[in-house]
């Protein structure tokens, strides 16, 4: 299946022209660029491409979110020079890393929050839409229609991040999918823009129906339509207004007429007609999904067998057929929704593929057509809009697929400029990034980071031999005082807290994180496991039970976690004592921890936001609280400190041992590139004011991994 | 203003027709309306009580009606003027504090009251309004080395539009070292120092390749972060020092050891410090809870009103104790209380507020406010009062959009004597 929408897409794109042949990288997308760059008057020469290694440590990092070990760089540097870039991208994107890093992309856009009601299961089901290229579009309709259970039907987390709301649903529906900030018009008709508060309304009512409900009996939480809307017109405060009516669904935005046939639509069609033939070939006959879903097509769209693998889904299907019924019933599907989300993902909506777009120039390029890239309105038009419309429509024409999005930016000429040049002052700067023709620095973003200081510092895998660093460290525990204890021995009551446990609640699905030093919880990820997720247990109540607890009982844990710990009269007093650990750290990959993370941890310190605020972007900017992590964290300790296992570990010690093949190896897996002679000099003087060549090749990796130029892009 | 210029907006270049708008941040860009008076506080220490706090079982008790529940009220030093008894130490501190008893709350719902009592406003779309603790760091000079803003024990409100450098800075464990403002554990001073050093060069070399705008501010951070490492009020973070008859004296609980810090951090400089607890959203066992709650917060409460006092820091520090809103005063049937926000109260010590006095008063029965209904803004507006700042002033968003400090809101005069 994947692989038959891979192999359209590719062949559309081939003969469209978009990948051209190897080595030459052109794009036609810089034909337009340029076309529309010179119709604008702008005359500026464009930056140079950056150097090939740039271009590694740039696309790595963009793509699959960490920088490229030492090895890759040599498979890299091994490759035909004039054909390198382009095999680097087809084999970024085609790597497992790419759905991991292109999560952090969605679940920022869908603020998609774990803690949040059917929150993890939703995002392992777009890190799992990623992963098996299921069409944007596809996904928008999902998450725009679906009713069911939270955790069971995944995509229901969507609606239930915004506890189904319909006023809050229109809203980020048209500013998440479509880039258009309606949302001002709730209120009053918008001050900026055409919006009325009718045409808000109207958007609003289609989510009317749609119920959030929570089982008496489980406690799970599920969404269903009701018979009546509860969206009415006019709204409560019009005073004038007697009578009220239930608003009918409008879709207020405008689109291409049925009439007009585009040539990326023509194209559109054809692969969805292409798709559907190839699907009915590859069937070995009828299996029962299809028996199920071509019985009934409104109780299909009522139940789920996304998500799973080939094995798992006739299993799932005969599983399907037992609750089918009781499923129907309850999580009725939305007539009104489904008409809104055809709307939205249609190809005659510009809107939708535009947004996308916009967004993911902005994320790779490093500044949308339109700014803020969730504003798309009549007096803040795109600065290029042909060029944006190009992209938007090659997008629609390979069926929404979003690899191949991903990989034709990528390979664009534009993509590949350096930043403005050295001394130029700040308006030329700016028409040159505004044009496009440089590229404005950007720094990793703080996933990306976390993963390249792990990478560089061989931290997925332990590094030290076992035991070769065992170090005490105190940890505090809480000792009832005297008076009040009956008896002598010392009761170790909780020995530090486990942050994540008390952002986030309880979840059986997280890993526990290894012993750490105290006060360093802050630098760990801890897993989710997407799989896990999105294995459906049916029949365990139990579990369920235990996934959703009511704000109100899990209030009431805490408060009896808390009497336990503070009765009444009972005094305690915080002792510190040592524990013997072994400080060999490995590090998991940020892409697939909870988010958001907690607050103060690495990562949201880096820039995430906590995904509740609509429209809330990630910061560039530094803070103290960056400086203090970097300078005096574990992470950057652990990376810097050399392991006996890790490659580098035979330049400093042993007869190997040479300070320039040190110094060498340590920028290329930090730097992605070779030291310079000059740098070379400087950095020997570094190394040799060290006591031995160990601590300072660590001392040279603690800088170079805390230098501007590592967290910023080449 | 402390919230320094990190920050190169995107706006700010985009709306650039000439260099010299470039390079200024947010907070040049500040509108200015009115202007301000002279403080009577210079430190805020706010203890947010998450999860909406029994005004009947604290500060506003109904002697004799059904309402009142197993909890007896007591006298204090001040004639007139009882608490609940699980304030027994508090209550001997009566003369330095006043208690607002008609604060009429709007919102039932945790999150939309927190957002509410936190910053004035209430949640909408598309903006996110800073914090109290983020509104001072943004309008007051720094004291010294210590950060302005910092909050204790938990999450404080961000800093919304006002940007990263107004957010707090945090202490997750009052009392524990944080590793992250020291050299890692092994790397001796001279080598971090070297270190240093030679991040310090790198950096400008890089920087002499590459003058984007963005790449400075990253050293000025380090600088920051450097000269808090190298600061002596560090020391006031470090509680293993603090003798274990004044720990035991606020009561070894995160809570006692959060008021200790606060206390330390405000000598220090600190502007505003925020110490959070949370458990008050006692829907079943109300009374047992309340009690335990008073156990760990009276005499943590009391030692640090005694001790500013003894120290002469009182006058110029002002605390607050606040939920984001009551509970019902009828007990239901699980023997606990749920969400109520008609009415509720806030207890205020120290920083200019004449102590010994209540400002108005809630019904009977605890249920709405009788006299001197006192907005949830008022507060702010209260507090913008005692530091100086204008509440009315006008400050940029991001996207050019002017916002008023506190929305609208009008100071609780009285409380100032």
């Amino acid at each position: 299946m994947r692989k038959i929408e891979r192999f359209l897409a590719v062949t559309v794109l081939a003969m469209t022209g978009v990948l051209t042949s190897q080595g030459a990288l052109a794009a036609p997308v810089d034909g337009v660029l340029a076309s529309e760059n010179a119709d604008l008057g702008v005359e500026q020469a464009p930056a140079a491409a950056i150097s090939d290694l740039a271009f590694l440590r740039r696309a790595s990092v963009d793509l699959v979110g960490r920088i490229p070990t030492n090895q890759e760089i040599d498979e890299y540097l091994a490759w035909d020079k004039a054909a390198r870039r382009g095999k680097l991208v087809e084999k970024l994107v085609d790597s497992d890393r790419f759905a991991d890093r292109w999560t952090i992309f969605f679940g920022d856009m869908l603020r998609i929050r774990s803690g949040a009601t059917g929150g993890s299961a939703l995002l392992a089901y777009v890190h799992n839409a990623l992963k098996n290229d299921m069409p944007y579009n596809e996904l928008a309709h999902k998450l725009i229609v679906t009713n069911g259970k939270a955790n069971f039907t995944p995509e229901v987390g969507f609606v239930l991040g915004d506890n189904a709301d319909p006023f809050a649903l229109a809203s980020v529906t048209s500013q998440v999918f479509m880039g258009i900030r309606i949302g001002c018009a709730q209120c009053h008709d918008h001050p900026f823009d055409v919006w009325t508060r009718e045409d808000f309304y109207g958007l609003a009512a289609y989510f009317g129906k749609t119920r959030r409900q929570q089982s008496n009996f489980t406690n799970a939480v599920y969404t269903t339509e009701a018979n009546d809307s509860v969206v009415m017109w006019p709204p409560l405060d019009d005073l004038q207004a007697e009578d009220r009516s239930q608003m009918k669904p409008r879709f207020p935005f405008e689109t291409i007429a049925a009439a007009d046939s585009p040539e990326f639509i023509k194209r559109f069609d054809k692969i969805v007609a292409a798709k559907a033939k190839a699907e009915s070939k590859t069937d070995d006959g009828p299996n029962i999904d299809d028996l199920l879903a071509k019985s009934d097509d409104k109780v299909k769209k009522t139940t789920s067998n996304s998500g799973l693998d080939e094995l798992g889904v006739e299993s799932q299907a005969k599983k399907d057929i037992r609750s089918i019924d009781v499923k129907a019933a309850l999580y009725k599907h939305s007539e009104w929704r489904n008409q809104l989300a055809d709307s939205v993902t249609s190809p005659r909506n510009r809107y939708f593929a535009r947004n996308i777009v916009n967004r993911l120039w902005k994320e790779l390029i490093g500044r949308g057509f339109v700014e803020p890239i969730d504003d798309f309105r009549a007096d803040n038009l795109p600065t290029h809009e042909k060029t944006m419309d190009f992209l938007a429509e090659e997008f629609v024409a390979t069926g929404f697929d979003f690899r191949s999005l991903v990989k034709t930016i990528a390979l664009s000429d534009v993509y590949q400029r350096g930043h403005a040049p050295n001394g130029i002052d700040a308006i030329d700067r700016e028409v040159l990034e505004s044009s496009f023709l440089a590229l404005p620095m950007r720094r990793m973003l703080s996933e990306a980071l976390f993963d390249s200081i792990v990478t560089a510092g061989h931290l997925f895998e332990a590094k030290h031999t076992a035991g070769r660093n065992e170090k005490t460290i105190s940890v505090a525990v809480r000792v009832p005082l005297k008076p009040e204890g009956d008896d002598e021995s010392v009761k170790v009551v909780g020995d530090g807290e486990d942050l994540a446990n008390i952002v986030t609640g309880e979840k059986p699905e997280m890993k526990k994180p290894e012993m750490v030093a105290a006060g360093y919880q802050l630098e760990q990820a801890i897993e989710l496991n997407f799989d896990e997720l999105l294995t459906k247990k049916e029949d365990d109540l139990k579990l369920e039970a235990m996934q959703i607890k009511s704000a109100e009982e899990l209030e009431a844990e805490r408060m009896m976690v808390m009497e336990r710990e503070t009765r009444p009269g009972m005094r305690y007093r915080t002792e510190y004592v040592d524990r013997i650990i072994d400080d060999n750290p490995r590090f998991t990959s940020s892409m697939r921890m909870a988010a958001p993370a907690p607050a103060g941890h690495f990562i949201r310190v880096f820039g995430q936001t906590s995904r509740e605020e609509l429209g809330e972007l990630r910061q560039q900017e530094p803070s103290m609280r960056q400086a203090l992590m970097m300078l005096n964290g574990s992470l950057t300790d652990h990376a810097s400190r050399v392991g006996d296992l890790e490659p580098m570990y035979a330049l400093v010690a042993g007869d190997k041992a040479s300070v320039d093949a040190a110094v060498t190896l340590a920028y290329r897996e930090i730097l992605t590139r070779d030291v310079t002679a000059e740098e070379l000099e400087t950095a020997k003087e570094v190394v040799g004011a060290a006591s031995d060549l160990e601590s300072g090749i660590s001392d040279l990796r603690w800088v170079l991994l805390n230098c501007n130029e590592f967290r910023f892009l080449p | 203003m402390s919230c320094k210029g990190y920050k190169m907006t995107r706006r700010a270049m985009i709306g650039a027709t000439g260099a010299t708008v470039l390079g200024l941040s947010v907070r040049d860009l500040i509108a200015y309306a009115g202007s301000s008076h002279a403080p009577t506080a210079e430190h805020v220490i706010l203890f947010w009580n998450g999860g909406g706090m029994s005004h009947v079982d604290t500060w506003d008790p109904k002697p004799g009606r059904p309402v009142q529940g197993d909890l007896e009220p007591i006298n204090t030093t001040v004639p007139g003027i009882q608490i609940s008894e699980i304030f027994p130490q508090v209550a001997q501190q009566m003369e330095h504090a006043a208690l607002i008893r008609s604060i009429a709350g709007t919102q039932g719902d945790h999150g939309r009251a927190t957002y509410n009592l936190q910053t004035s406003y209430l949640p909408g779309p598309n903006l996110r309004h800073p914090g109290f603790g983020s509104v001072v760091a943004h309008e007051l000079d720094q004291k010294g080395d210590l950060p302005t803003y910092v909050s204790i024990s938990g999450q404080a409100p961000r800093a919304g539009y006002l940007g990263q450098k107004c957010e707090a800075y945090y202490v997750s464990a009052p009392g524990d070292k944080d590793p992250y403002l020291a050299f890692p554990e092994g790397i001796a001073e001279v080598r971090g120092n070297r270190r240093l050093e030679v991040l310090e060069k790198y950096n400008k070399k890089f920087a002499s390749k590459n003058d984007d705008p963005r790449l400075s501010a990253t050293q000025t951070s380090i600088d920051d972060a450097v000269r808090l490492m190298r600061s002596p009020a560090l020391e006031a973070f470090e509680l293993q020092k603090v003798p274990s008859e004044t720990l035991d004296r606020y009561g070894d609980t995160a809570f006692g050891r959060g008021a200790l810090l606060a206390r330390r951090l405000v000598e220090n400089g600190v502007r505003f410090v925020q110490v959070n607890r949370g458990g008050f959203d006692t829907h079943s066992n109300n009374f047992p809870a309340m009690q335990a709650h008073g156990d760990v917060m009276d005499p943590a409460l009391a030692s640090l009103i005694q001790d500013l006092k003894d120290r002469g820091m009182l006058d110029k520090t002002l605390i607050m104790m606040v939920s984001e809103f009551g509970r019902t005063p009828r007990i239901n049937d699980n023997a606990g209380r749920d969400h109520w926000a008609a009415v509720f109260s806030c207890f205020m010590a120290g920083g200019g507020i004449k102590g010994g006095q209540v400002i108005g008063s809630s019904d009977e029965d605890a249920m709405r406010p009788q006299d001197r209904p006192v907005e949830v803004a008022d507060l702010h507006a209260t507090l913008c009062h005692a530091l100086g700042i204008n509440h009315e002033k006008e400050v940029m968003t991001p996207l050019q959009r002017p916002m008023k400090l506190v929305d609208g809101g009008s100071p609780v005069m009285e409380l100032f004597g």
